[in-house]
């Protein structure tokens, strides 16, 4: 029967959707059916068989389900199958009998997931396969749990997972409820409520019982699923435990085993030993003995003979006995002066013998005890572990050893004086790393450790070299020079061994509610470099430096506004006569100028022209800067290139371009010098201040008088390499510099 | 004050015009060019006025100093009117070239028979341009002036009789003291009469001296090969030292090696132009 259905819930798979279920309701009761007579059976086989018929082609349709019920219901009636109400009900109730099996796939799919539990099947393989089937095309669980709940009820099951597998075994649904006896917690069907025992009861639509019972699953299974994943993980954690238990006992066993074998070792020797010794004492006693047995035999020979010869003297004539008896008495004195040892040179008794056991006592004793530790491993330092005065030194042991603590000892490396050894300093600790504190920033420190047990101390391991993280650098904040895109910084390294490179970190002064996010420049190489930044910001700026240890503590700040191009004058370059003010802004020629103490000047310096040029950052595109200046002062103030000749006056050369003004007989005289020619321009107004232009894009650098914004004269020049500005002053007198300012507008349109 | 367009061609996006319109003031026919800038498409533009000097009409400025593409980036609207009433029948106006048609010397002539016709102090300060501000896209709250020669003259008075009226104001070799220079005594005299306190009212370097110093931004090139600068004709220096004297800002470059032509303004039209963009596009 059931390969029948089978194949026939093989043909079912190309079938539309209701089609599984209906057909799975005929598995179903055909299952029911097995208690029925063989002929009763057959009869519903072919009951079933045209509903299946018809189904094929009404699929769905409601009229053709009536249709079949009514053509069922004759059947029914036919074959006296009247008592058989369960099949005719099913086709009255549409929502209910006919999901009854189809409920189960999707709890079934689930419930099979943990391949233990597919054991706890009750339905066959085919079964499976139907479920299967029914799932495929079955989308309303809302269907499948209104079935769900009737079950429950009818069968006053507690636990929904014994329901889903039992219930296609369970005989008893003998009729279709359509109300809910409360009292009795069984669904009826509503004539029952009439006659029957419920008639007292309290009954609730089906419906709604439905709806109460199928929280209460949600629920439990809810329950269930949890537990299934707790159990799960307690059965993950059980099979660890078992492992380290094997693992550990294994172990301890492998352990016991080779200190057994080494006491039993022992002792075999021991015995080999003693045996030896009792054998050679036998052989050694034995043999003295028989040499005292052999002599004591020899002596006695000889005393026979003596007497024999003495009695044969006695018989011999009075001249041969005279001359006889003088030669055997002095044999016979000669041997009995040598006196016969009668004294038993070995006792055969036997000497007491103590056996040492000490050593095998030992080993007894230290199948108890634990060994020495081995000598630790100590790790390489970790990048960025270390401060300016600690580092993290880490170490590790072997897993076998039983260690209560450790001993970390440092001494600074020193290459210069091998001979001289520098203090060292030992820690105590429990641990298997340490933060050695209280170090000198950028110096490296050698490390080892040993491990310490009751048994005694590990060798010591490896010295490894860890090094502290450097000291801050010191930011030169005196010789910062910025623009609108970028600053130029530089700083010293403020430690005295070399470091691996420097990090510069930016942020942005103007949000300081993102002050977090800071901006890093990284892997530079030397003291200085030049980062581009955006134009009319406020930055603060940090630098650290970093070395093999990790990073150092942050400079101090240095604040960079990127409005206009900002720099100070370089000392460096400065005519022996003029003095620049503290703030690098400002240049005075006094009156009385003292050539006698005159410093040796340098290439650098100017020695001509009293001139001085300021540092401008290195980078094209615009620069302006304003010059404050006296009209009856003569000046000099324009672009040079670095390495402009410092004996010549500025503008003689085609390495400088300047304006230069001159107050003589109450006229002003205004040039433009390069390479020595100025064009013949005459200006009515004397500038109190002078505007600066620097084009590298236009190559042009322009002059502006600030308070007229009057534009006074323009150069074109070639700028194939940086310029500086410079600033000269011919007589006595002082030109104040205004730099960090934006440029105004009309010098933009030149 | 109709306005007749006489042409129209495009140049630097924008468009050279030149316009024909009945003059009140002169009481004839009158020709200016306007060149219209791409801007001036979209809005209102500032407006340069150019004078030019002596013999020339609207024609020589607009084909030969090559300032569109200038006018064009900086987008001015760029007005070149002739330099005196034509065809009024006058006599003698016809006898020189530096005198009458063509030297008009922006004055407003009191002699007669010039007082009908010759007011061209007038049509360039106030018929002009409230015929410019009503026809064409232009922000007359931002204007200035330059001019050459007779009309950098020309560009001078009209600014300095007018403080705040322009922007700013420029000139190529202008005439700059015309009371004490040949071509000054002849026009003046024939235009004013001959009473010199009056021609000190159109004499930039007598006018300097009573400037009441409103900010005025001056630029002036002056070629040294100029040889009316040599004849005496233009006399800059006087100009200078009454700026200088007076704290007028001026800028005098003396380009070493240019003449008074169209060559020389042609080198230096685009720091002219920008010298004006610089005040009104400000």
């Amino acid at each position: 029967m059931e390969e029948e259905s089978g194949e026939e819930l093989g043909l079912d798979r190309s079938t539309p959707k209701d089609f599984h279920f209906y057909h799975m309701d005929l598995y179903d009761s055909e299952d029911r059916l097995q208690l029925f007579p063989e002929e009763n059976t057959r009869m519903r086989k072919e009951v079933v068989q045209a509903e299946m018929a018809n189904e094929s082609t009404g699929v769905g349709d409601g009229n053709a389900q009536r249709d079949l019920r009514e053509e069922v219901e004759e059947l029914v009636h036919l074959h006296g199958l009247e008592d058989d109400h369960e099949l005719g009900d099913e086709f009255v109730d549409e929502n209910m009998p006919r999901m009854g099996v189809s409920e189960y796939p999707p709890y079934g799919l689930k419930r099979r997931d943990p391949a233990r539990e597919q054991r706890d099947w009750r339905l066959s393989g085919e079964a499976a396969e139907a479920e299967d089937l029914g799932f495929g095309g079955w989308g309303s669980a809302g269907q499948c749990q209104d079935l769900r709940e009737v079950y429950r009820y009818t069968h006053g099951r507690a636990s929904e997972e014994y329901e889903c597998y039992v219930i296609p075994e369970e005989e008893d649904e003998e009729e279709a409820a359509d109300v809910f006896c409360v009292t009795c917690k069984t669904p009826i069907r509503a004539f029952q409520k009439v006659f029957d025992e419920h008639k007292e009861h309290e009954v609730i639509p089906l419906n709604e019982a439905l709806e109460s019972a199928k929280d209460e699953i949600h629920k439990n299974m809810y329950k269930l699923e949890k537990q299934i994943i707790d159990m799960e993980n307690f059965a993950n954690h059980l099979e660890e435990v078992f492992i380290t238990v094997e693992e550990n006992f294994g172990k301890q066993e492998q352990n016991f085993e080779s200190h057994y074998n080494e006491i039993l070792e022992t002792l075999a020797q021991k015995y080999e030993e003693k045996i030896q010794a009792l054998g050679e004492k036998k052989k050694e006693k034995l043999e003295a003995l028989y040499g005292q047995l052999v002599s004591c035999g020899e002596n006695l020979d000889t005393c026979k003979e003596l007497m024999e010869t003495i009695e044969e003297m006695c018989h011999e004539e009075k001249v041969d006995f005279i001359k006889d008896a003088v030669a055997m008495a002095d044999r016979l004195g000669r041997f009995l002066k040598t006196k016969t040892d009668v004294e038993i040179s070995a006792q055969p008794d036997f000497e007491d013998q103590n056996l040492d056991f000490s050593d095998v006592e030992q080993l007894m004793d230290s199948i108890n005890t634990i060994p020495a530790p081995s000598a630790p491993v100590i790790n390489p330092q970790a990048p960025n572990s270390a401060t300016g005065s600690s580092v993290r030194v880490c170490w590790s042991l072997y897993s076998d050893d039983t260690v209560e603590s450790y001993q970390l000892s440092y001494r600074p490396v020193q290459d210069s004086s091998p001979g001289k050894d520098q203090a060292e300093f030992t820690v105590t600790i429990k641990e298997t790393y340490c933060s050695v504190t209280d170090l000198v920033p950028n110096t490296q420190y050698e490390f080892w450790v040993t491990a310490h047990n009751r048994a005694g101390p590990s060798p010591s391991s490896e010295r490894a070299v860890y090094v502290t993280a450097p000291s801050p650098p010191i930011i030169k904040t005196k010789e910062i020079r910025s623009c609108e895109e970028a600053v130029l910084i530089c700083w010293e390294s403020g430690n005295l061994n070399p470091v691996d490179s420097y990090t510069v970190e930016l942020t942005q002064a103007e949000s300081p509610e993102a002050s977090g996010v800071t901006e890093s420049v990284v892997g530079i190489p030397t003291c200085e470099t030049l980062v581009q930044l955006q134009p009319g910001q406020s930055y603060i700026i940090y630098v650290r430096a970093l070395n093999m240890g990790g990073p150092s503590v942050r400079s101090e700040p240095a604040t960079v506004h990127t409005i206009g191009s900002y720099f100070r004058l370089n000392k460096d370059t400065c005519h022996p006569w003029l003095t620049i003010s503290q703030d690098g802004l400002m240049i005075v020629r006094s009156e009385r100028s003292t050539p006698t103490r005159e410093p040796p000047p340098r290439d650098t310096h100017f020695t001509r022209c009293v001139a001085v040029m300021g540092n401008l950052i290195p980078v094209r595109g615009h620069h302006y800067w304003e010059v404050e200046v006296n009209e009856h002062f003569d000046y000099t103030v324009g672009v040079a290139f670095e390495d402009v000749p410092k004996k010549e006056d500025l503008g003689a050369n085609c390495l400088s371009w300047c304006m230069r003004h001159t107050f003589a007989s109450l006229r002003h005289k205004y040039e433009f010098l390069h390479n020595g020619t100025t064009p013949d321009i005459r200006i009515t107004v004397p500038p109190k201040k002078i505007g600066i232009l620097l084009d590298y894009e236009n190559s042009k650098l322009s002059f502006f008088n600030v308070d007229l914004s009057q534009h006074l004269y323009t150069f074109s020049c070639q700028l194939h390499k940086f310029v500086h500005p410079c600033f000269s002053l011919e007589k006595p007198g002082c030109l104040k510099i205004h730099n960090g300012i934006s440029m105004p507008k009309h010098v933009t349109f030149y | 004050m109709a306005l007749k367009q006489i042409s129209s061609n495009k140049c630097f996006g924008g468009l050279q015009k030149v316009f024909e319109h009945d003059s009140v003031e002169l009481n004839c026919k009158m020709k200016f060019a306007v060149y219209l800038p791409p801007k001036a498409e979209t809005g209102k533009c500032p407006v340069l006025y150019w004078l030019s000097g002596l013999t020339c009409t609207e024609q020589n400025f607009i084909s030969k100093s090559g300032y569109h593409q200038a006018a064009s980036e900086h987008g001015l609207v760029v007005i070149a009117p002739d330099t005196s009433p034509r065809g009024c029948n006058i006599k003698g106006e016809d006898e020189s070239w530096d005198f009458g048609t063509g030297a008009g010397f922006y004055v407003d002539a009191t002699e007669d028979p010039w007082k009908t016709n010759y007011r061209m102090y007038s049509y360039i300060t106030e018929e002009l341009p409230q015929l410019i501000n009503a026809n064409f896209p232009v922000d007359p709250q931002r204007t200035s002036i330059f001019g050459h020669s007779m009309g950098g003259h020309g560009a001078l008075i009209c600014a300095l009789k007018n403080p705040g009226k322009y922007k700013s104001v420029s000139a190529f070799a202008p005439i700059c003291n015309p009371v004490l220079c040949p071509w000054g005594k002849k026009a003046f005299s024939g235009y004013l009469g001959t009473d010199q306190s009056k021609w000190k009212a159109y004499d930039a370097t007598h006018l300097v001296k009573s400037y009441p110093g409103s900010q005025l931004d001056i630029l002036i090139d002056q070629g040294k090969d100029d040889q009316f600068l040599l004849d005496g004709q233009l006399l800059p220096d006087n100009f200078i030292a009454a700026c200088t004297e007076k704290k007028i800002p001026v800028v005098f470059r003396l380009q070493e090696g240019y003449d008074h032509s169209y060559y020389f303004i042609a080198t230096f039209i685009t720091d002219h132009i920008r010298h004006h963009a610089k005040y009104l596009n400000a």
